[in-house]
């Protein structure tokens, strides 16, 4: 279990890793389309590769990012019936997610999309539009975020397991600490007392 | 014996909305069903059911579906040989593209170069010399096009490119709006029966022809190899004839209905215009650039282009005879 | 067995509602559900094993989806607007302004809303950077908190009706119909129901005014020159913003997916000039975009696995038996068809609506002589609800996912109930006007309605087309095409 318990925090620590690495192409990703509107507006040129690269970059934010956001539980769910339950229930009804629900998909679409990835490089595949872009390093974002989310899906499952048999405390417990909306609330206070000095 | 039952799954790259491309696929799937007392059932999908449009034959290559109606020129970020199938700049109208497949060679050309990619094809539908799209502006000279930006996929955009176009492919919901604020200046699509139901006509007045890129597009299906090996030789024999049957069909039905949208474009006050004699002959001179340079790197367009430039001469000769002469002719009788 | 391979589509539906109240993530929940009854249809020899395949290329389509940046750039608009407090200055002001007035803050919103619903077609960017904006002030305030998300939610939901619109491209497309003139169409209903919106608020402030309190005296600081000032100066960030998203889209600069990118960027500069933006308030606004993307676009990926398996398993030709056993008549078509969609919304999100029901309406529609402009506006209104219709909305999840804790999940559900209400109400009005639904000239539409029957004039202009001149004069010189033929036969 403790070696367990250190794979788990070993693939937390990547998915943090990776997951707050991707976030930085938000900002890149809305600077190039921004930018490629006002050059071609300006001085009418551009290129098609400025147009492919920012779905490449979103195909990167929200593959690369899920494995993270399912580590701080915040992919959506239905809790109306489950949000009634204890910690406990919780935990159990995540087990049995993980299980039969998250790995199935993930390493089915992992496992099919990798001929798909290998035939792209093979044939050096490249987009179809004038001045486009090569497509196997989009292609292997699929396989990679999906590996990166079946070892999430695994990290969950230890963490839970491990919760049940009282080594952990609460995976699902909220962070402690304010929240997003809390810091604002206090950021905005210290500025109006600043004005007000 | 009595043969089996075979039921398949085309996907095509089309929408229903262009439904004279689309309903290729079910003349196929419908004559097959009528030949073969219902037995051979092929059922068809719209692009994006199964696999998304320009994903076909990717589809068909894997397995994933029996057999695809698409554009073999989708695929050309895969190699430009596959231009050929469909149709390259400058390349052969509808007829000789026709000529050029069952009869000159290029059957087995294609085929040779699709075993690559694990499938086998059967032309299915042509739409004709299509239109050269939508303009927001009149453009005479090659100056003209320095800078304008234009919705236009493929070797089209490539050779537009080297006339100093600025080829952009914009997500497909924002070109109506942006060719209406002059995001972009220009945008192509099919011909007038498929291009009047977009709107772009109230956008951009100036309607360029001809669309020198697509001079005789050829749709094809394409099956899978091992799955079409595994059919009876009678199912083939079918196959075969229904394919046939939409090539031709697609083809009439596009003759039928483009001078009655265009008319009703033309109601419409869109301006007709013919791209200028420079601007087609610079488009030419950068298109033969394009073919020798992927010529010198490319052995299997090389291979294709070879035989497919000669046959072009060869057609393109006999086509300035007995019906360019007839077709002048009465075109200058009212 | 057999009664098993009759019923997969239904069984498939009541799977799935089970599958989603367990409480897993919804996005692995709609996957689960495609994937299982795929290898229950591959044991039932309904489908083979190989079509899965198709699975990582229909991901790789939600990848290479480009109209989904809208998505990344709206949410982030909308964060770094709300992180460097300058949204919450204008709401705030907004607030002062309507100070004295009851809903005065409900009304900002839906005004908001709608100014958003014009700039985006994506619902999840709007109801997120709806939510993140107005829900804590709403809050504050004193606004009942089913009210609050209600608003929030049904204005998020303007997106998709209020063109431009990726609900209406889609419908377009299965239609056969211009974007042009959905767009036209949907115009006057999108403001019509942004009125009833604005309309039920104000029956709220009259039946239960506790519900939409206007400010309290002491929160109301500002009189005067001061409020003057302080208005003006709160409007230059979203006038700004407004300006870089519709202005630069409507002077032809950004295309409207690109308009969401220049207003991010240019709240991103806002921020700095006003020295509110730090590098954590950047850091976070980065991260929130990241996780809510991902979250929205694996919905979106779950769906998809649902969807290939529900096509395979023939769950399209069961809706169309469903469909094909109407009974007759135009107004009884119309009805069941908006009853029918109104239920399937429960299950069903849009894109999975418009794919398998329009094509399956409009040749029945079409036949009946229902013009499919007006169809398609009318079907978008009513499937809106499916954006709103607790417990499956996806505008609820979205809204779900940035609300405080202290919104309960059931507040959200009873707060959208009165706005699908008012939903309803509107798909009763285009169906009780049809000239609600205006587009393109009349004469071009008989003309178009001549054309498909046949009976068009002659085609007038063709014949002017053909170049003038004798024939002599358009004989071209074909010797050297004709010496190239010899060559060849050499
Ligand atoms: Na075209
Ligand atoms: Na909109």
């Amino acid at each position: 279990m403790t070696l367990l318990l250190k794979l788990s925090q070993l693939i937390d620590w990547l998915n943090e890793r990776v997951g707050k690495g991707a976030f930085w192409l938000v900002l890149i990703m809305t600077v190039i389309s921004a930018g490629n509107a006002s050059i071609r507006f300006v001085f009418d040129t551009s290129s098609n590769g400025l147009l492919e690269i920012q779905w490449y970059l979103f195909a990167a934010i929200f593959l690369l990012c899920a494995p993270y956001t399912l580590q701080k539980n915040e992919h959506v769910r239905i809790d109306v019936l489950s949000g009634k339950l204890s910690p406990r229930g919780l935990a159990v009804i995540d087990i049995i997610g993980t299980l039969f629900f998250l790995l199935p998909m993930v390493v089915a679409v992992l496992w099919l999309s990798l001929p798909l990835v290998a035939e792209s490089y093979r044939i050096q595949e490249m987009s179809a539009n004038a001045g486009g872009l090569i497509r196997w390093p989009v292609k292997i974002l699929l396989p990679i975020g999906f590996t990166l989310l079946a070892l999430q899906g695994l990290s969950e499952l230890i963490k839970r397991i491990a919760f049940l048999a009282g080594r952990i405390e609460d995976p699902n417990s909220k962070p402690k600490g304010p929240t997003p909306e809390e810091q604002l609330a206090a950021a905005i206070a210290a500025a109006k007392a600043q004005e007000a000095k | 014996q009595s043969l089996p039952n075979i039921k398949w799954r085309l996907t095509s790259s089309f929408p229903k909305s262009l439904d004279t491309i689309y309903g290729g696929a079910d003349v196929l799937a419908n004559r097959l069903r009528e030949m073969t007392g219902g037995k051979f059932d092929i059922r068809v999908f719209p692009g994006g059911e199964i696999v998304p449009g320009l994903q076909a034959l990717d589809a068909v290559q894997q397995g994933t579906v029996e057999v695809c109606h698409t554009c073999s020129y989708y695929y050309v970020g895969k190699d430009k040989t596959f231009g050929f199938g469909t149709s390259v700049p400058f390349g052969m109208n509808a007829r000789q593209q026709n000529a050029w497949i069952y009869y000159g060679g290029g059957q087995k050309l294609l085929d040779d170069f699709y075993a690559n990619y694990n499938v086998v094809s059967f032309a299915g539908g042509n739409t004709g010399t299509q239109m050269g799209g939508w303009w927001r502006k009149e453009v005479k000279t090659v100056a003209d096009l320095k800078g304008v930006k234009m919705r236009i996929a493929g070797l089209g955009g490539t050779v537009f490119a080297e006339l100093g176009v600025v080829p952009q492919q914009i997500a497909g919901g924002d070109i109506y709006p942006a060719l209406e604020k002059g995001t972009i200046d220009a945008a192509e699509w099919v011909g007038p029966y498929d291009d009047e139901k977009l709107g772009f006509y109230k956008v951009a007045k100036n309607y360029y022809y001809p669309g020198f890129w697509e001079s005789g597009p050829a749709i094809h299906f394409f099956v899978n190899k091992k799955e079409w090996d595994k059919l009876p030789k009678e199912y083939q024999a079918a196959f075969q004839a229904a394919a046939y049957e939409a090539n031709v069909t697609m083809m009439a039905e596009y003759d039928h209905k483009n001078p009655i949208a265009l008319s009703s474009l033309l109601r419409n006050g869109v301006k007709l215009q013919a791209f200028s004699d420079e601007i087609l002959n610079a488009a030419y001179q950068a298109t033969q650039q394009v073919y020798a340079d992927e010529s010198g790197k490319n052995p299997a367009f090389k291979k294709i282009y070879t035989e497919w430039e000669k046959y072009r001469k060869t057609q393109n000769a006999w086509f300035s005879v007995a019906e360019m002469r007839m077709d002048r002719f009465l075109q200058s009788r009212k | 067995m057999e009664w098993v391979i009759a019923n997969m589509a239904p069984l498939m539906f009541g799977a799935l509602v089970l599958f989603l109240l367990f409480g897993y993530p919804v996005a692995f929940a709609l996957a689960a559900n495609g994937i299982l009854f795929g290898l229950i249809g591959i044991e039932l020899g309904l489908l083979q094993p190989a079509l899965f395949q198709a699975l990582p290329e229909r991901i790789f389509g939600i990848m290479a989806n480009d109209t989904l940046l809208a998505i990344p750039f709206f949410t982030f608009m909308g964060l770094i607007l709300e992180r460097s407090g300058m949204a919450e200055d204008l709401l705030d002001t907004i607030g002062q302004l309507f100070g004295p007035i009851r809903g005065g803050l409900a009304f900002a919103v839906i005004f908001v809303g709608a100014l958003l619903a014009a700039t985006t077609g994506v619902v999840a960017a709007s109801v997120i950077s709806m939510g993140l904006i107005s829900l804590p002030i709403m809050l504050r305030y004193g606004y009942d908190k089913r009210l609050a998300t209600g608003v929030i939610a049904a204005s998020g939901t303007l997106a998709q009706i209020i063109p431009p619109s990726l609900v209406l491209i889609i419908m377009a497309d299965q239609l056969g119909r211009s974007v042009g003139d959905m767009y036209e169409g949907a115009m006057v209903p999108g403001l019509v129901l942004t009125g009833l919106y604005v309309g039920y608020v104000v029956l709220i402030t009259i039946i239960k005014p506790s519900a939409a309190p206007a400010l309290p005296p002491e929160a109301r600081t500002l009189r005067g020159s001061k409020l003057l000032l302080r208005v003006l100066t709160a409007l230059v960030p979203p006038l700004v913003l407004i300006f870089l998203v519709l202005g630069t889209i409507f002077l032809g600069i950004a295309t409207p997916t690109e308009g969401g990118a220049m207003g991010a960027a240019g709240a991103l500069i806002l921020a700095v000039s006003r020295k509110r933006l730090t590098w954590q308030l950047t850091r976070q606004a980065m991260e929130t975009t990241g996780k809510l993307s991902a979250f929205v676009i694996f919905i979106l990926v779950g769906s998809t696995v649902f969807g290939l398996t529900f096509r395979a398993v023939d769950g399209d030709l069961w809706v169309e038996h469903l469909l094909l056993s109407l009974p007759g008549g135009e107004i009884g078509f119309l009805v069941v068809v908006n009853i029918m969609v109104f239920l399937l919304a429960f299950f069903l999100d849009f894109f999975e609506l418009a794919f398998i029901i329009v094509p399956l309406l409009a040749p029945v529609a079409d036949k009946l002589g229902i013009d499919l402009v007006w169809f398609g506006v009318l079907l978008a209104v009513n499937m809106q609800t499916s954006f709103m219709h607790p417990p499956f909305g996806f505008a609820l999840f979205y809204l779900r996912s940035v609300a405080p804790p202290a919104i309960k999940t059931t507040d959200i559900y009873w707060g959208a109930i009165p706005f699908v209400c008012i939903q309803l109400i509107m798909v009763a009005l285009i169906i009780t006007f049809p000239n609600l639904v205006s587009y393109g000239d009349e004469h071009q539409k008989e003309l178009q309605r001549m054309e498909r029957d046949g009976t068009a004039p002659p085609p007038a202009g063709l014949d002017t087309l053909i170049p003038q001149g004798t024939d002599d004069e358009q004989s071209s010189d074909n010797a050297d095409l004709l010496k190239g033929l010899q060559g060849d036969a050499k």
